[in-house]
């Protein structure tokens, strides 16, 4: 369920910003990182700058989304949707200086295709790459070498609530106890495709998916000239509750926002990018990479109650020791 | 890894080993599942993944074993449970006596809550069993092993593998090949470990797929589509058909239980999934509120785990035992004796 889900407890962000300083720090860290290994002809025009980054995962993303557009079989939109979720998550904490999002993010959709119990083999998967077999072999090797870093990355926090059964459920509820929409199948498609656009904002990190749901209801309600917002006062139960329905409907405000000022990355811009990303890939992040593979741990790892367990064990230490001495000071006595 | 020092193993599973360890930190014992990633050609295995995302979406139960931490390790990763002295198929096992009605019950109260917990939040455990139940040294029961559990949605187009659960607890839909069903394969298993808790021997071993479903219908009759209407639709149902037999009263096959303890028995024994009592209502059933109550978990046996010679190399050599006798854990007073003259002497 969403209300006790790693999804809700540890990847809801409060606020846009918040999400932008992340991805400025995961910049720089890199930066700092790269700086620290001396290498020459490292300068201040060798890295991306955060919005640039920000343009080539647009574009990345895009990839995605097309790539599983095109899967056989068929993937469900579930699998497509935690497989773009997990390629947010990843990149929120990482630069795509350090880890290159082609192969990212077709281990993000392999996670994906396994959690989410759409079962393809490997083969069958890389199967899909317009490539021929032995980069195929390739490309499958370095996925599996990558499946690892990012499960880590994602703090081993698997499963991903999707909008897409919210909006099932609404659909269905709007059936049985909402009349005065007379078909509301029609709804439906206008819907689905507001949720696919939403794959492509950061409302799944700041928004639950059943008011993401929601807005693609009364979004679609709206475009065929229809105002449903009374189902939530009369469905809802947000009659009585002004507060709760104000609340809501800024929530939706801004998640329309967030879906409307999406823009597509420029293709010229990108291919730009694309040559300073390969660039650092090539002559830079390898010394990096190399490090790595050495051994994972050293990226820490996600204790719960590490903090306050230490804490225990201090206090309990004091006592001990206190204990201890008194009983010293007794037979010194 | 260096947060946790190995004091043994505790046993092997299909993707790794199991060891118990202390967390230095906090001294407190715990089990460390390593799952190695070596050379396999689908990357993490499904049931590594499985487990890790139904125990970590799930809040905390007293009767599911607590996935205290996930870290990674080497080339591969290590889940750290909580320590758990035994399991079910131990005490079962190891009882000298056949288990009293009350510590039945006070088995079957834990194992029903924390199926009903599970299934309020749409997991299917799918390969409950004895062996899965583990015993904590409190005499707490708590369901382990979710290598094979699954988040169960409703909507009908997904298609699961039958070739779940260890046989003998296998639902009679899973024999017969169903690839959609409920969590009425868990209340099936429930319906086998209580059987066998009643007569301290498994309900239905069968040696192979074909005899188990032998051993079924021999107890609950050849299946009909008027008492099992779904039958038909199963895919091995038309493959295989057995001689005609009427069903044995459960009464002659769990004869020294009592009749209500035969009455639930039988709401969790039938053909249709859907008509097997939820755990919810089972735990309602008066089974559990007549006398002799269910028994409290401290009055529950608690056998070591495995053999006493494995026990003894698992046993920390400065840890303190309830079975030994007092003498030995203590220090010899020969050897204090002048330490404690010297402090005499300063005063």
């Amino acid at each position: 369920m969403y209300h006790n889900s790693s999804q809700k407890k540890y990847w809801t962000f409060i606020s846009e910003n918040e999400l932008v300083r992340l991805r400025v720090q995961a910049n720089e860290r890199f930066r700092s990182k790269l700086l620290a290994t001396e290498q020459v002809g490292i300068s201040e025009s060798t890295f991306l700058q955060p919005q640039e980054e920000a343009a080539l995962y647009k574009h990345y993303e895009k990839r995605l989304l097309d790539f599983c557009a095109v899967f056989k079989p068929a993937m469900p939109k579930s699998v497509v949707g935690t497989a773009g979720m997990y390629f947010r998550r990843f990149y929120l904490n990482n630069s795509l200086m350090e880890y290159h999002p082609r192969i990212i993010m077709l281990t993000c959709c392999f996670l994906a295709c396994k959690v989410d119990e759409f079962n393809v083999s490997s083969t069958q998967f890389v199967g899909n790459l317009r490539e021929n077999p032995s980069d195929q072999d390739k490309a499958l090797e370095q996925i599996l070498e990558y499946e690892l870093l990012l499960i880590q990355q994602l703090n081993f926090h698997l499963v991903v609530h999707n909008p897409y059964r919210p909006l099932e459920g609404l659909l269905i509820d709007i059936k049985t106890r909402y009349p005065a929409v007379e078909n509301p199948e029609m709804l439906r498609k206008s819907a689905e495709d507001f949720l696919n656009r939403a794959t492509m904002s950061d409302a799944g990190l700041l928004f639950s998916p059943s008011q993401i749901a929601l807005t693609s209801i009364l979004n679609s309600a709206v475009r065929a000239g229809l105002n449903i917002e009374s189902y939530l006062t009369e469905c809802l139960g947000l009659k009585e509750d002004r507060n709760t329905y104000t609340q809501i409907i800024e929530t939706m405000k801004s998640i329309k926002n967030l879906i409307k000022k999406y823009e597509p990355a420029k293709t010229e811009e990108v291919n730009l990018l694309k040559q300073k990303l390969e660039k650092i890939h090539n002559e830079f992040s390898k010394v990096l990479n190399q490090k790595r593979r050495k051994g994972y741990e050293e990226d820490g790892h996600v204790t719960k109650k590490a903090k306050t367990e230490v804490c225990v064990f201090l206090i309990v230490v004091c006592h001990t020791f206190i204990l201890f001495s008194r009983f010293i000071q007794t037979f010194l006595h | 890894m260096d947060q946790y020092s190995i004091l043994g193993r505790i046993g092997e599973g299909a993707h790794g080993i199991v060891f118990k360890a202390k967390h230095i930190e906090t001294g407190e014992t715990v089990a460390l599942k390593k799952v190695a990633l070596r050379k396999l050609e689908d990357g993490i295995p499904n049931q590594a993944l499985r487990e890790i995302k139904a125990l970590q979406e799930i809040e905390d139960n007293q009767y599911v074993v607590k996935l205290k931490n996930v870290f990674p390790h080497g080339t591969g990763f290590v889940l750290v449970f909580e320590y758990m002295l035994s399991d079910l198929s131990e005490v079962i096992r190891n009882s000298d006596r056949p288990l009293t009605e009350s510590q039945v019950k006070g088995y079957m109260m834990m194992l029903l809550k924390g199926v009903a917990f599970c299934h309020e939040n749409f997991i299917m455990h799918r390969d409950l069993k004895p062996a899965n139940l583990l015993i904590s040294s409190m005499g707490h029961l708590k369901i382990a092993d979710f290598g094979l559990a699954r988040v169960f949605s409703n909507e009908g187009d997904r298609l699961y593998s039958h070739q779940v659960a260890t046989r003998w607890y296998r639902a009679p839909e899973l024999l017969y090949g169903a690839r959609k069903y409920d969590e009425g394969v868990d209340l099936w298993a429930v319906g086998c470990i209580f059987g066998e808790l009643l007569n301290n021997s498994p309900l239905f071993p069968g040696e192979n797929d074909i005899e188990q479903l032998c051993c079924v219908l021999r107890v609950l009759g050849t299946p009909n589509e008027r008492i099992w209407p779904e039958i038909t639709e199963l895919p091995d149902y038309n493959k295989i058909t057995f001689r005609e037999n009427p069903p044995i009263p459960l009464e002659q096959i769990v004869p020294d239980a009592t009749l209500q303890a035969v009455d639930l028995l039988k709401r969790f024994l039938v053909y249709p999934a859907k008509k097997r009592i939820r755990a919810k209502q089972a735990l309602l059933h008066p089974y559990f509120f007549t006398e002799p109550l269910p028994a409290h978990h401290s009055e529950l046996p608690i056998p070591q785990r495995s053999s006493k010679k494995s026990r003894q190399h698992l046993q920390h050599p400065y840890e303190f035992t309830v079975d030994q006798p007092i003498e030995e854990s203590l220090v010899d007073p020969q050897l204090i004796c002048r330490h404690a003259e010297l402090l005499h002497r300063d005063r």
